[in-house]
């Protein structure tokens, strides 16, 4: 709509116009203003921790180490822990050169005196000594401390002369350990004081680096693939032809639909503990009954072989997500007209020649887009695995989400996880494109 | 093609169905049995002189079972109401009014939909530990919308699109706003849409793991699925109880599947086929 090009002389056209033109805006801002509040959830919460995972990713992060607790990109003291410690450092020391004599008290002034001077080089820094002054009072009447308050930046130079004259104290007051009174105090305060320097864990792409060489992180990745390639494939046929038998009128209609639900429907992690059972070494019936016709030697081979263990999650993903296959693939054919099959069948064609001319290329982007949905869930999978091998044994079945979690939250060792997990992202977003690719634009158009 | 079912017919069905279906029976016939019989000769035996419920008695009794249901009834709800409004708003717009970079936003709440849930874990994990909402329904809640919201979304445009144009226009010309013609209109024929996606919403919910797992630890917040998968201790497997646990949780499920089946079907295959 463009109202200035309308003709303003008539008034009833120009109201008119002017108010049809007045509705097209609202309209449009209309549109923008309910789209606003899931637009803006799904950034925050979706998108944004996605470029998050790729920043910590490039961190040293350890969520059990204080000083690697956090993303630091620039060289910081931490004043809670810093005067936590100094003073009473310099109090024991105090003590103990009070009560030494000789060497032992020169030395013990010496290492005070350069304490002292770190400690006056940190207060230069005008800003700095404001926060330390402050922290100091709260500490004094036991107020809490924000870490906002507590973290400043600090110059290189003058953070690693810190953490070198701390790290020297530790030293030096050990070597001195048989002449002191309490020397595990002063050892105690002055490697306490050392943790105060927080230097900046940014390494850049050294995880992916790292990964890249990992044997086990590749060894991950090929077994999600073979899990993906493996049991989407066998999804695929199986569910393509439970939808062709189906796609009848046939007595009990509803009874197998709801038969068809209820593994789609029970949770995964439920489900994965039920073939846990049923796969068991000593009662599991499955197990017993794959032994009693051949498949395997022995029934502990399920879960506690390498192969078997792959051959256990794949047939239990197989049992849950065929269903839903094949009724997807069972909604495409119901839109392909049962006259086509007729003119066929008139024409001679045998059911082979139907099936690949008529069925396969009208279902192609039904096939398509449930091969995309199940690629992608089965690339990402965690839960199946995690109940019913935990990744074992000997990490044969361990996939990539699975080796991520553990890195993670095992090791809390969360910028190598989250490498891990932006490499998950970057080969499920590949996935995506190559299938997207062949859907074409069809997916997202109107109709 | 063949349309008539024969017998042969029928007989692959049963099997089919005996073959879905096992799993569940097996799970159900072992959950009655006495411990003892799960193992041993008799662990492969179907039936049961002693058929006894102390299974059943045992998960309630010795496990926060009732706990872990509430909790995933509170999160799965909650998660289920709050996505689907703010969806219903976003889907309409989407579906029913002309705004430019339409195509786009789709695009994006698709691609978020196939985000993997690891990808995002660890910055929202470390946001929730800092906010102490670790442990807490807010802490599941939060991190749920990554998938429901977009899943309801894409949905729900679906639903939008189908109902017929013809109707919205009429209502323009008998001098509707837009928003009495949600209202009046739109709302009352998308109803059993919204319904459908409330269904599905929920069951994502309800199942979800990986964030379960790792947000909320504490026992008093736990969800179902987590829950069972932590019956098993350090050196015993206690079967009895998770055969019990597993039949409690699918009984639910088979009821709301007999009940809704004709919505679930719509709506898992609505995103997928063009009509």
């Amino acid at each position: 709509m463009k109202p200035n090009l309308m003709p303003n002389n008539e008034k009833p056209i120009a109201a008119r116009a002017k108010s049809k033109s007045k509705k097209k805006l609202s309209e449009r801002s209309i549109g923008y203003f309910l789209i606003a509040p899931s637009l803006i959830l799904i950034l925050v919460i979706a998108i944004w921790p996605v470029f998050q995972s790729f920043y910590y990713s490039m961190f040293d992060l350890r969520l059990n180490n204080p000083s690697k607790s956090e993303a630091y990109v620039s060289y910081k003291v931490d004043l809670h822990t810093y005067l936590d410690n100094f003073p009473f450092l310099i109090n024991a020391l105090e003590e103990e050169a009070e009560t030494a004599s000789g060497k032992t008290k020169v030395e013990l002034k010496e290492i005070q005196s350069n304490l002292e001077r770190i400690d006056a080089e940190l207060k230069k820094d005008n800003d700095l000594k404001a926060r330390y002054d402050e922290v100091d009072e709260k500490l004094m009447v036991m107020k809490p401390i924000s870490e906002e308050l507590a973290v400043a930046d600090i110059e290189k130079a003058v953070a690693l002369q810190l953490e070198k004259t701390t790290n020297e104290t530790t030293d030096r007051v050990r070597k001195l350990k048989s002449e002191l009174e309490n020397p595990d105090d002063a050892i105690g305060l002055s490697s306490s004081l050392s943790d105060s320097v927080i230097t900046p864990n940014f390494i850049g792409l050294k995880h992916y680096k790292d990964n890249l060489a990992d044997k086990r992180m590749w060894k991950a990745i090929q077994n999600t693939t073979i899990f993906t390639v493996i049991s989407v494939f066998v999804e695929l046929v199986i569910g393509l032809a439970i939808a062709i038998l189906i796609n009848k009128a046939f007595f009990g209609r509803g009874l197998v639909r709801a038969t068809i639900l209820i593994p789609w429907a029970i949770p995964t992690a439920v489900s994965a503990l039920m073939w846990k059972y049923l796969y068991d070494g000593q009662n599991g019936i499955v197990a017993k009954v794959f032994e009693e016709i051949g498949l395997i030697d022995r029934m502990t081979d399920l879960l506690t072989s390498s192969n078997g263990a792959m051959f256990s999650v794949i047939f239990a993903d197989v049992w849950k997500t065929t269903p839903y296959m094949a009724l997807l693939l069972l909604a495409g054919l119901q839109t392909i007209p049962s006259s086509l099959y007729e003119a066929a069948a008139i024409d001679g064609a045998s059911k082979w020649k139907q099936f690949v001319k008529i069925t396969l290329p009208l279902l192609k982007s039904s096939i398509l887009v449930a091969l995309l949905f199940r690629t992608l869930d089965a690339f990402r999978v965690f839960d199946l695995v995690y109940v019913l091998t935990g990744g074992g044994p000997a990490n044969s079945t361990e996939t990539i989400s699975i080796l991520a979690y553990k890195v993670m939250f095992n090791q809390t060792n969360f910028g190598e996880g989250s490498a891990l997990a932006v490499i998950v992202f970057v080969c499920v977003a590949v996935i995506s494109i190559i299938y997207i690719k062949f859907l074409g634009r069809d997916l997202l158009n109107d109709k | 093609m063949n349309k008539k079912a024969g017998p042969m017919f029928y007989v692959f069905l049963a099997l089919f169905v005996f073959l879905v279906m096992f799993p569940f029976l097996w799970m159900l016939t072992s959950s009655i049995k006495p411990v003892a019989e799960l193992f041993g000769d008799r662990a492969f035996i179907p039936f049961t002189d002693n058929m006894t419920l102390e299974n059943y008695e045992s998960v309630f009794v010795n496990y926060p079972f009732v706990k872990y249901l509430w909790n995933s009834f509170v999160v799965a709800s909650v998660t289920t109401l709050y996505t689907v409004l703010v969806a219903s708003f976003a889907a309409y717009a989407i579906a029913r009014l002309k705004f430019k970079g339409k195509t786009v936003i789709l695009g994006i709440v698709l691609s978020v939909s196939m985000f993997p849930q690891i990808a995002t874990i660890s910055p929202i994990y470390i946001v929730l530990k800092n906010l102490g909402l670790t442990n807490s329904y807010l802490g599941l809640i939060i991190p749920y919308t990554t998938f429901t919201l977009p899943l309801s979304i894409w949905l729900l445009v679906t639903f939008f699109r189908k109902i017929p144009f013809d109707l919205e226009e009429a209502a323009k010309i008998d001098g509707a706003s837009l928003m009495q013609t949600y209202w009046r209109v739109i709302l009352p024929l998308a109803i059993p849409g919204i319904f459908t996606t409330a269904i599905l919403v929920f069951i994502a919910a309800w199942n979800e793991f990986l964030f379960a797992l790792t947000i909320n630890t504490d026992d008093a917040y736990k969800t179902v699925p987590v829950g069972i998968a932590m019956f098993e201790g350090q050196f015993t497997i206690p079967w009895g109880e998770i055969t019990a646990a597993t039949v409690i949780v699918t009984v639910p499920l088979v009821i709301m599947v007999l009940a809704f089946q004709r919505r679930i079907v719509s709506g898992l295959t609505s995103g997928a086929v063009k009509e």
